[in-house]
């Protein structure tokens, strides 16, 4: 358990829909260990990104525990919700790399400014900056703005501003989902080449069945069990 | 018009004073008090004139009138009419004898109204003046008779027997001088002069047989001017009846030395009339109601009837009466007709008209 | 569904965005409406008393005696059309005329000038010359005898001239200009409610893009589309400005009760109620205003330029910028005047977001930090996304500032001529009866009095000068006050020569007031000649007091040098006892005039009621330019509020990047605080140029006569909290919306948030 980058159990979560309580998530568990890769997969709506979002603290599951990176949260500890949201906050800062579908790079800064605010935030040095834009391959588009590159290039970046912050945890949500079908697979190329050479691990949300298979681990929120 | 016209008159100055005691026509009934509690005196049958004091004004009556009228002949014998006219409107009754008050004060206690009109080749000029009583700019004496307003001014010589006419208007002027033949003529009973079937009336006497002579000027045109006038005097403390619409009133010299006043008050049911009747030798003679036939010879023309129908059968008078063509409306603040006629019919004869109150 | 219910739907789904553009349209319409019921009353108000003594002659007598009801009858038996105009000047300032309406009669002659006096009888300020003259035993007064036009001297008996006809209302230049202020201001405030009324919905447009494509797609012609945009917009200014108008009409109504009688109070000037301020002009106006404002996008150039166009046209708008400041310096004349204001303003609020991204830029350019490089980009996204709202801001910050600027520049001259005229504590007035030298006699034999109290005899009176410098006699107000002490010796002299008061004690002078020495051109030192009842006499001329904007020449002289035979209009007494109490003096005076009764002004209440009367009349001001910046604030926060929602999530992607929401707030409150700041400090040029150019420029030029410039960095201050405040309302709205989980990346639609 110690070993474990994360892992968690018994989570549940519902939402309203008008009066109707809607289950999203029910007593899920999962565990993930350093270098490997997990795939979520499931319809939309199944609960992939509400999972995505409690395992990096923007949401709070309804009940459940998460150790993630050494540390735990349990929604039965009377922890202050604020000093849960520091520790999170820490996690999210300096270890757990967020990249979604789209928009993840401030519009208003260039390439590397975006990067280099995300490893400046992560307190990594900004020296390696260009040499991530350069690895992903875009390295001359580094003075380029979000508005001024094609979707692949800012996913691209995204993934620069993942890395550049020396990540132990990765939660990507469909990265590569507005990308045709060709970038996608170049960019979710980089993605699991640099996770395995980092051995960093990965949480996948994706609908795209093929890539899946290429994680080490699987699962699927359609198929659980309501137990 | 007269009557009419103070109606109006005092409408206009209850603007420029303190709220009145007249009611429009409801103050008929008695005598209208002032809020000092002297009251404006009613003339009643039984009342009657002094001369020469009724020249003068009558501060204790609320509406009178020095009123001349004319019909004239230039050098090349066209016809010419004339009008001057100056009313006095009370504010405030003011018993005989009372001390007058000071002019620097600028007093409201009455309000003078001056109109003078020249009818001559179907053209009529008219002026009007205003002024308030008691300052000086305004007023009028019986002995010797002066009547003032301002630069235009009816005085009398030495004697009282020749007066002077002096009016200058905007563009136009005449000078006159009046020759006064005959005696006062008393209208109605001894002077009171009924002005409605419940007895209301006026004190009312005229001068009817004036020579008159002098010059009118129109522009640039000097006219030399003789004829015969026709001045009146009035004063009573009412107007107008309700129900009283407009009165028709005529003065007349006829060819035969004889003279006619008749007047014709129009009511919402009929009319009220009266008149004298003035014949060349002998006593006037008050015509009643009922010896009287006025009426227009076109009752349904629209505006001014300008023809009438004129009978007092019990002395064989059967007149038609005509303006001459032209307009002789009196545009002043309260338009009125006042114009010159002929007379034709059973006598032949010169007199004048006035008529108010059809929807002017 | 119709076609133009597809396009509504817009704002079924926005109905916050059609309340506000309805509520700007509204409430905009009530404040213009308002304003201009209100003036063009207060203008009808004042062109008929204007009127009245518009170029107006007058006979007087050549032996200088004033004329009397005497030569009134004597004028008018000659046949020339002259009438009374008995003119009572109480002490308190209140003004009542008396006019004979008979002898008015006369000057109404077709095609001829106005009667001198064509209103009511109702004391505002006429009356029948009877009730005037019944006033006037207790008051001081002065008959004036108007003439008509028609008559030349040569008309006139012989004594009798003609002379130009002064003895006008005191409506003067203070009132026009005060008139003039808010014409103005209500021209700014059709501008901001323009700006503000596009801006919201500009942004309906950007929203509705995609229907529109989407229609387009579906076969609608693009003509249709804008047509049925045009409909829609005009049902809506429609539905808005007529509630708007009776809104504002009954704003002016609440308001006229109080703004008449400050109009009464400051110029003499009552408000005639139930003129001007048709339904009309109102309705065209705003009805224009909000079309102009919707439908610029069809004027293209026009719209370009005012959207923010290119940036090339940078240069040019600075080019009109400094032409029009350039313009505002050198022109004489009020329309360049106005155009000028306008060049200014057009290009100061193209400049201004223009300004402050540019300033963005640079800083975001030169920072190390991140996080503050970013702020400084987000913040010229910012300034350039609101530019609208944010221009309507700055103009209504600017106007409230010069608004305020010139309100407390009135008040404080107000305050120092109330001061100046009123600086005894006790004004007693002498009756008519009295002797006043047996008042001053028994004044100077008081020990106590000498010793701690003040006091000076006030002559009130009319002069004859002579040979001035439009070659015409001038009739001026004299003013006799002796002795001279400290009562007087602490007025502002705008120009003196050595002692000046001493020369004055002396009797070896006159001082003029500020509107005698602008328009006879009289300068310190000259001499002037001055017709004192029949005398002629030659006095220097000490010095030049301060009149603030009073338009009648005055003289002040020491009550020495007036004649035996002068007529006095008025005396009295102005006296602070000191240690002698105010009673002891009012025995004295009473026994030594052997009257029952005085007359007995408490300075310092007038001096209460004059301010407070002072109050009212701004009132309507304050409360427009305050509502203007109300109503641009709520533009403002409701514009911040909508474009931050298309920016919210990239304040998310800080939290999901590490950041505390208290962190992202404080990030969010630095720049919206930093963007209203801006503004503010934008505003500030600008309001202190607005007030420079009402001050000294429109002032002068309409008038003749300047106001001191102030400024009022308290009143600064109080604005930059102000604009820090609706700063922090817009990060608090904000603050809000980043605690939603739900909050989701949009579309990187250029108008929808992913703009840089």
């Amino acid at each position: 358990m110690v070993d474990s980058l994360l892992s968690a159990r018994r989570l549940n979560k519902q939402f309203r829909s008008g009066e109707e309580p809607v289950p999203v998530l029910v007593n899920l568990s999962l565990h993930l260990d350093a270098g490997e890769s997990l795939a979520l997969t499931g319809r939309s709506g199944s609960g992939k990104s509400t999972l995505l979002n409690i395992l990096c603290g923007l949401e709070k599951p309804d009940a459940g525990v998460v150790h993630v990176l050494g540390e735990t949260f349990d929604t039965r500890s009377m922890e202050a919700g604020r000093k849960a949201d520091a520790r999170w906050g820490d996690l999210r800062r300096q270890q757990i790399g967020v990249v979604f579908q789209e928009a993840n790079l401030m519009p208003a800064l260039s390439l590397l400014d975006n990067v280099r605010f995300r490893a400046r935030l992560a307190g990594q040095s900004e020296d390696e900056c260009q040499d991530w834009l350069e690895r992903l391959g875009i390295g001359e588009l580094a003075d380029r703005f979000p508005d001024q590159v094609s979707g692949g290039q800012r996913q691209r970046a995204a993934l620069a501003m993942v890395f550049a912050m020396k990540p132990a945890l990765i939660l990507a949500d469909e990265p590569t989902g507005s990308l045709d079908r060709h970038t996608a697979e170049a960019v979710i190329g980089q993605l699991f080449d640099l996770q395995t050479r980092h051995g960093c691990g990965l949480i996948l949300a994706t609908h795209d069945p093929e890539l899946a298979t290429r994680c080490s681990k699987h699962l699927d929120l359609a198929h659980l069990p309501e137990t | 018009m007269r009557r009419w016209i103070f109606i109006c008159f005092a409408v206009v100055l209850a603007g420029c004073s303190e709220p009145q005691q007249e009611a429009g026509f409801a103050g008929l009934a008695g005598v209208a008090e002032n809020e000092s509690g002297v009251p404006f005196l009613q003339p009643g049958p039984g009342d009657r004139l002094t001369f020469p004091g009724d020249f003068g004004p009558h501060p204790q009556h609320r509406i009178e009138w020095w009123y001349l009228t004319a019909n004239l002949k230039t050098a090349d014998e066209e016809p010419l009419g004339l009008q001057w006219t100056q009313f006095r409107q009370a504010i405030k009754p003011r018993p005989a004898g009372a001390e007058l008050p000071d002019a620097i004060n600028w007093p409201l206690e009455a309000a003078w109204m001056a109109h003078a009109a020249v009818s001559f080749d179907a053209q009529h000029y008219f002026a009007e003046k205003l002024a308030r009583g008691d300052v000086g700019h305004a007023g009028a004496r019986a002995a010797p008779l002066a009547v003032w307003l301002d630069d235009w001014q009816l005085e009398a010589g030495s004697g009282n027997e020749v007066w002077r006419l002096k009016v200058a208007a905007d563009g136009w002027s005449y000078d006159l001088s009046l020759s006064v033949n005959g005696e006062p003529v008393a209208h109605g009973d001894n002077g009171f002069s009924a002005k409605s079937a419940g007895g209301e009336g006026s004190m009312y006497f005229s001068l009817v047989d004036l020579q008159i002579e002098g010059t009118v000027t129109l522009g640039d045109q000097t006219l030399e001017v003789t004829g015969k006038g026709w001045f009146d005097r009035e004063w009573s403390s009412q107007f107008l009846k309700s129900g009283q619409q407009g009165w028709d009133w005529f003065a007349l010299h006829l060819d035969s030395g004889d003279k006619l006043m008749a007047f014709r008050l129009r009511e919402d049911d009929g009319a009220f009339r009266a008149g004298t009747w003035i014949p060349d030798k002998g006593e006037p003679v008050a015509l009643q109601p009922d010896q009287l036939r006025l009426h227009p010879t076109n009752p349904e023309a629209e505006g001014f009837p300008r023809q009438w129908r004129l009978e007092v059968p019990d002395y064989g008078v059967n007149l038609e009466v005509s303006a001459p063509p032209g307009d002789y409306l009196n545009s002043g603040l309260y338009p009125y007709w006042e114009s010159p006629v002929s007379v034709s019919g059973s006598h032949g004869g010169v007199g004048y008209m006035e008529l108010t109150g059809y929807g002017e | 569904m119709t076609l133009l219910a597809a396009l509504f739907s817009h704002y079924r789904r926005h109905p916050l965005q059609l309340l506000a553009l309805a509520v700007m349209i509204v409430l905009a319409t009530m404040l213009w409406t308002g304003v201009h019921h209100l003036t063009s009353q207060a203008r009808a108000s004042l062109d008929q008393s204007e009127s009245a003594v518009a170029e107006r002659q007058q006979v007087v007598r050549r032996d200088g005696n004033p004329v009397t009801v005497d030569d009134f009858v004597e004028l008018r038996r000659k046949g020339l059309c002259v009438m009374p105009w008995l003119e009572i000047s109480s002490p308190e300032g209140e003004r009542v005329v008396g006019v004979d309406p008979l002898a008015a009669g006369c000057f109404q002659v077709p095609g001829g000038q106005e009667a001198p006096w064509g209103g009511e009888l109702d004391g505002r300020p006429f009356v029948d010359i009877s009730e005037a003259a019944e006033l006037d035993r207790d008051q001081g007064s002065e008959l004036s005898l108007l003439i008509s036009e028609d008559h030349t001297s040569g008309d006139l008996p012989s004594g009798y001239q003609l002379v130009p006809f002064s003895v006008g209302p005191d409506t003067g230049e203070l009132s026009d200009s005060f008139l003039l202020n808010l014409d103005a201001l209500g021209v700014l405030v059709l501008l901001i409610t323009a700006l503000l009324v596009r801006s919201v919905y500009v942004l309906g447009l950007a929203q509705r893009r995609d229907s529109f494509a989407l229609l387009h797609r579906f076969g609608v012609p693009q003509g249709r589309v804008n047509r049925l945009l045009v409909v829609e917009i005009l049902m809506l200014a429609l539905v808005c400005v007529v509630p708007g108008i009776w809104l504002g009409r009954w704003l002016a109504t609440g308001l006229g009760s109080g703004f008449g009688q400050a109009l009464e109070g400051l110029f003499d000037q009552p408000l005639y109620a139930g003129q001007g301020g048709s339904w009309l002009v109102p309705l065209v106006i705003m009805m224009a205003v909000v079309l102009v404002a919707c439908l610029a996008d069809f004027l293209r150039p026009l719209a370009r330029g005012l959207a923010g166009g290119n940036r090339r046209s940078g240069g040019l708008v600075l080019l009109v910028l400094l032409a029009g400041l350039a313009l505002s310096v050198w022109v004489t004349d009020l329309l360049w005047l106005f155009i000028a204001v306008a060049m200014v303003f057009v290009a100061a609020g193209i400049l201004a977001p223009r300004l402050i991204a540019w300033l963005a830029d640079w800083r975001s350019g030169h920072d190390r930090d991140l996080q503050a490089r970013w702020r400084h980009r987000e913040l010229s996204v910012l300034a350039r996304r609101l530019a609208l709202p944010l221009v309507a801001l700055q103009f209504a910050m600017a106007m409230v500032l010069a608004v305020q600027a010139l309100v407390t520049t009135f008040e404080s001259t107000f305050d120092r001529w109330l001061s100046q005229r009123l600086e005894a504590d006790y004004y007693i007035e002498v009756p008519e009866s009295a002797d006043p030298t047996l008042a001053v006699d028994w004044l100077a034999d008081q020990p106590e009095l000498a010793a701690s109290g003040l006091w000076h005899r006030v002559i009130r009176g009319r002069a004859t000068l002579l040979g001035g410098k439009d070659e015409g006699d001038a009739r001026v107000d004299v003013f006799a006050i002796g002795p001279v002490g400290p009562l007087v010796t602490g007025w502002q002299l705008f120009e003196s020569a050595p002692r000046p008061w001493q020369s004055l004690q002396q009797g070896q002078g006159v001082m003029v007031n500020e509107q005698l020495a602008r328009r006879q051109d009289v300068k310190v030192g000259q001499t002037l000649q001055v017709t004192l009842a029949s005398q002629s006499f030659e006095f220097p001329v000490l010095a030049i007091y301060p009149d603030y904007g009073r338009p009648a020449g005055e003289i002040l002289i020491h009550p020495s040098v007036l004649p035996a035979d002068f007529a006095a209009g008025f005396q009295s007494l102005s006296i602070s006892p000191g240690n002698l109490s105010i009673e002891d003096v009012i025995d004295g005076l009473q026994r030594v005039w052997q009257v029952e009764a005085l007359t007995i002004r408490d300075n310092r209440a007038i001096e209460e009621l004059a301010s407070a009367i002072f109050d009212q009349t701004f009132l309507l001001t304050r409360a427009m330019t305050t509502l203007t910046l109300v109503l641009a604030a709520i533009a403002l926060l409701m514009m911040g509020w909508v474009f931050f929602s298309t920016r919210a999530w990239y304040f998310r992607l800080l939290v999901v990047w590490g950041l505390s929401r208290r962190q992202a707030s404080a990030q969010l409150i630095r720049l919206s605080v930093s963007l209203t700041g801006a503004v503010a400090l934008l505003a500030l040029p600008l309001g202190v140029w607005l007030t420079w150019v009402l001050v000294h420029r429109i002032n002068p030029i309409a008038f003749g006569w300047s106001l001191p410039m102030a400024v009022y960095p308290r009143f600064w201050l109080e604005l930059g909290v102000l604009s820090l405040l609706i700063g922090l309302s817009i990060a608090l709205l904000m603050s809000r919306q980043l605690k939603s989980p739900t909050v989701a990346p949009v579309n990187a639609n250029a108008m929808a948030g992913g703009e840089r």
